[in-house]
């Protein structure tokens, strides 16, 4: 009697398990690399160097669960790795879940790059993305000189998004929550990307959209750890430097018409310090200007500007000019050419310095 | 006599103008507004009524009909392969599927469950389900 029914429970679970694969789609795997040469030359020392490189590879894994369910996995490879050579970096960028009750209410479940403002959940889909140099604080190449992670927020766990129409709009909504900025990074205290404090990241995005412009206001809130070492620098006791506040916010706002585009953004960043002479505060702005001349070839102009604080420590700049121009020989294959002159100012004026970056590059999809 | 040859001369050449909207006769709507039609293609919305999910179906050549369909939207060939493309790469969509002549579409939509696509008018026969029709701006009064 036991044997039927485990035969019986064993024969539904394999009809249960084989309705639920009727339902599921096919495993889709797909991605793009982006390969480019290009030239930096630091313009005051006159050094210059030329280089190949891979500059990035995304795998994509993407599948429907069910009517309403569907998994999204994100490889991400970067400056020609290489383990052997300890070039670059691999990583998980995405793992989710997405389930969609209706076009208001969206969830994902998993690692996630949250939304904020018009380009962070794009920042590494450089298919979509006009440049090879992103914006100075979207560009993973500049994270030596640039804390990018510290304008927006790179990775959330749970996001409710959706839109709702009202007339010919359409206004977006997104809130998340994420780890804290304090993860376990050491190697030698154990486990590591685990959030060993007692706060989180929560943020979101409010937006108003048409076929035409997209505007909207992001902000983000979580508590930063900065104590040990720079209580050290600065001479001061390290609990004045638990748990910062820290408020991210931003707007962004675009435009669209047949031929001309525009994008704009603005980020600012406020730590809430109890003392008064410190000041963490930062701030970000890039503006685009694009013009389509044809089905093919765009090209466009950009100015970013970027101001970091780390008071009384130092304070330091970015302003970045640049243009460029795409060629799509196909609907998987686009060139890309582009240059910037980079500026990078500040109190130290061993760190002044102004590099100019050309670069050529192809990206393809697969 | 020759007006009446005349007149359906015109009507002809309109009817041809013309392009008209079909989805799979099993569709659970009987039409569409524009704003609907922009939502399904740019798969804002993917399924018809919470019910199968929407193929949407594009012309691979630049034809009168593709343009002018295009126009409607609002879009051009290109901002739309775009706004796939992002939905493609955000893990929240698929590209259509993509046909070579409006004979193709016309197979394609009618065998397809959930297929949504554009033909001209005077192709349109019984095996698909009329939506919308969409007459040129230069046609309309």
């Amino acid at each position: 009697m036991k044997q039927r029914m485990l035969v019986l429970l064993v024969w539904g679970w394999c009809c249960n398990a084989a309705l639920a694969q009727s339902e599921a789609g096919a495993l889709k795997v797909f991605g793009y690399f982006q390969a480019a040469f290009g030239r930096q030359k630091d313009v005051d020392l006159k050094i210059e160097l030329k280089t190949f490189t891979l500059q990035q590879l995304n795998l994509f894994l993407q599948k429907d669960l069910a009517q309403s369910w569907s998994a999204f996995v994100n490889f991400e490879v970067v400056n020609s790795y290489s383990s052997l050579r300890e070039w670059g970096a691999f990583s998980l960028e995405e793992a989710w879940i997405n389930y969609r009750r209706s076009r208001q209410f969206k969830l994902k479940l998993g690692l996630l790059t949250p939304a904020f403002n018009n380009l962070n959940e794009i920042k590494n889909r450089t298919p979509l993305l006009p440049y090879i140099i992103r914006p100075v604080i979207y560009e993973s190449s500049f994270s030596e000189n640039v804390e990018t992670e510290e304008f927006v927020p790179g990775r959330a766990y749970v996001q409710a998004y959706g839109f709702i129409p009202v007339g010919s709009v359409k206004l977006d909504y997104a809130v998340y929550l994420g780890n804290s900025p304090n993860i376990n990074t050491d190697r030698s205290r154990g486990v590591t990307g685990y959030d060993t404090s007692r706060t989180f990241l929560a943020g979101g995005r409010l937006g108003i959209r048409n076929d035409f412009f997209k505007a909207g206001v992001s902000a983000t809130f979580d508590e930063y750890e900065l104590q040990e070492e720079l209580a050290k620098r600065l001479s001061l006791p390290p609990e004045h430097f638990e748990s910062i506040p820290r408020l991210r916010r931003g707007a962004d706002f675009s435009l669209t018409s047949r031929k001309w585009f525009f994008e704009s953004e603005y980020i600012h960043v406020s730590y809430d310090f109890v003392l008064p002479q410190v000041d963490f505060d930062k701030r970000f702005f890039y503006a685009t200007l694009g013009y389509h001349f044809s089905e093919r070839v765009m090209a466009y102009v950009s100015y970013w500007d970027a101001k970091e604080n780390s008071l009384p420590l130092r304070e330091q700049g970015y302003q970045v000019p640049t243009v460029g121009a795409t060629f799509k020989f196909s609907d998987d294959i686009v060139w890309k050419i582009q240059t910037a002159n980079a500026h990078f100012d500040a109190t130290n004026p061993r760190l002044d310095a102004t590099y100019n970056y050309s670069y050529l590059a192809v990206s393809v999809r697969f | 006599m020759s007006m009446i040859l005349f007149g359906f001369l015109l009507w002809a050449a309109s009817a041809e103008a013309q392009v008209a909207v079909v989805a799979h006769k099993e569709v659970p709507l009987d039409s569409l507004t524009k704003a609907q039609l922009l939502d399904f293609y740019s798969c804002e919305v993917k399924h018809w009524d919470k019910q199968a999910p929407i193929v949407v179906v594009d012309l691979k050549q630049q034809s009168e009909v593709k343009d002018a369909f295009y126009k409607f939207l609002g879009m051009t060939a290109s901002r739309m392969k775009t706004i796939w493309l992002k939905k493609l790469l955000m893990g929240e969509g698929v590209e259509p599927l993509v046909v070579k002549s409006e004979e193709e579409m016309l197979k394609k939509v009618a065998t397809t469950p959930g297929a949504l696509g554009f033909i001209s008018l005077g192709k349109v026969t019984n095996e698909v389900k009329k939506l919308m029709i969409i007459t040129p701006l230069e046609k309309q009064p």
